[in-house]
């Protein structure tokens, strides 16, 4: 039995506001969970509580090396944070188009090595607004080399309300302005891509 | 709600300059730039004299991409009584349709300025732009090719249909134009590492070496540029590790790797960032080493 997935805010927030940052290109990124101790009896019950999001990229996805070193480098990020890269989202450039490509498909694998259980995640731009008034995302799992897409509806959500409340109000606020991706951070060093100044943002509005 | 001015403490030339500033680097801040082209418009059109008719273009251009129709609407208004007639505001109308979604008339607007004039460019790339909103790359790459044996020396088209390419993962084809890039910009480190990054995405063991090359190229023309280097120091990683390399080759691409190591090193410690990331980024590039060299 398939274990479900679910969403923090600070993780819903910052897949959103990296897609608002950059309306006109695609974007992509990883959600990380917490390492769970050991598989227990009944682990079929615990769902995957997907806690963070770290923006990747923004534009033309499809080259290798930097996501490689992204990657790597959040890899070891996640080992000192007791944290295991647990899913892929990308929007795609095109509006209507929201579709899973071989880009997603390709990292989504990739995760699914190392986790068996790993989403790959797809916004809807058609139902973004400002609002938030519905979850806007697609959840794809990994069965049998192939993507089934699940469905995505509140109980997807560690808090629903929460979630909608402070990702419209970070919109309105126009924080998507300081979002890092780890392309800004590789533009200039000093850009943190675990964007410790959203996250307390969240953590203030809840 | 405040106005730009106050907010910012800034001057009514001081929002004209930075929009100049944003016109030359192309940036593609549009709420900013109606935030303060409006502003500007609304309350200093008297001041800015004939600047105003390109800030009328530059803030048009913005409200598209913000869904302002209304604003856009009104700059476009002014530049048709200011320029009656003019190819280039009827360019302008034409972007408005595209951004509303109406592509039938955006091209028959495209269309009209070509029978009037066959070489302008603006209007063919507009088109092509279409193509690519409807999802039509296989369309957009055709024409873009055809519009390229005609403007060999379109930088910005070349560079356009290398996305293009990347993005239905012809790399080879990505390549190309990136090598016409180069050819014309020889001393431009992002389109060397740019190609770097194509080939390395292409993969082989001859790709990668071109790669690291291209990145080491890259970095030579500009050694703070982080993408130049990490590539580097990937590429060189997988040659050494790759079985079909001799050990004189092994041992080179080592030293490179070892280069590159301290160099990021360097940049991270540079950067100022607290220990924590700095040893993540040390202990994530000696894993890598080590993962390497194992297998």
């Amino acid at each position: 039995m398939r274990m479900s997935i679910k969403l923090t805010t600070q993780a819903y927030c910052k897949m959103l506001l990296h897609a608002a940052k950059y309306p006109h290109c695609a974007v992509n990124g990883l959600l990380v969970a917490e390492k769970q101790k050991e598989k227990k009896k009944d682990s079929h019950s615990t769902p995957i509580l997907c806690v963070d999001c770290i923006p990747l990229f923004h534009g033309t996805l499809a080259l290798a090396p930097m996501l490689e070193v992204a990657l790597t480098l959040i890899d070891t990020w996640c080992k000192e944070n007791k944290y295991v890269i647990a899913g892929y989202y990308q929007a795609n450039e095109r509006t209507k188009d929201f579709r899973p490509n071989q880009v997603s498909e390709k990292v989504g694998a990739r995760i699914a090595e190392n986790f068996s259980e790993a989403a790959m995640i797809m916004v809807d731009s058609t139902r973004f607004t400002m609002g938030c008034y519905e979850p806007i995302l697609a959840i794809y799992d990994h069965h049998e080399n192939k993507w089934k897409c699940r469905d995505c509806n509140v109980d997807s959500f560690d808090d629903w309300c929460e979630a909608q409340k402070i990702t419209s109000a970070l919109l309105e606020g126009r924080s998507y302005e300081s979002l890092i991706d780890f392309d800004n951070h590789l533009d200039d060093l000093r850009n943190d891509w675990t964007n410790p100044e959203i996250n307390k943002s969240v953590l203030h509005l809840c | 709600m405040a106005s730009v001015s106050e907010m910012y403490d800034v001057t009514w030339e001081e929002m004209r300059d930075k929009l100049r500033k944003w016109r030359e680097d192309n940036h593609r801040n549009s709420e900013q730039i109606v935030d303060v082209g409006e502003e500007l418009i609304n309350e200093h059109a008297s001041k800015l004299g004939d600047d105003i008719w390109i800030i009328y273009e530059q803030v048009m251009i913005a409200a598209l991409d913000c869904s302002r129709d209304d604003l856009a609407w009104t700059c476009l208004q002014e530049l048709k009584r200011q320029f009656p007639g003019s190819q280039r505001v009827k360019r302008l109308a034409g972007m408005r349709l595209e951004a509303l979604e109406k592509y039938e008339d955006a091209n028959k607007q495209y269309d009209s300025i070509l029978q009037d004039d066959p070489t302008n460019t603006a209007a063919r790339k507009r088109k092509i732009s279409i193509l690519k909103a409807q999802g039509k790359s296989a369309e957009a790459i055709r024409e873009l090719n055809e519009y390229l044996e005609q403007f060999v020396g379109d930088q910005g088209a070349w560079h356009e249909l290398s996305e293009l390419y990347i993005n239905e993962h012809d790399y080879g084809k990505a390549a190309f134009c990136l090598e016409e890039l180069m050819m014309t910009n020889p001393h431009n480190h992002l389109y060397c590492e740019q190609y770097a990054e194509v080939k390395y995405t292409q993969g082989g063991l001859e790709n990668l070496e071109l790669s690291r090359k291209y990145f080491a190229q890259a970095l030579k023309l500009n050694n703070r540029n982080m993408r130049a280097l990490f590539g580097l120091y990937m590429s060189a990683s997988h040659i050494a590790a790759s079985p079909k390399v001799n050990a004189t080759v092994e041992k080179a691409n080592v030293k490179y790797a070892t280069w590159a190591t301290n160099q990021i090193n360097r940049a991270y410690q540079l950067a100022g960032r607290g220990t924590k990331e700095n040893k993540c980024s040390v202990k994530a590039v000696e894993e890598m080493l080590e993962s390497i060299t194992m297998s």
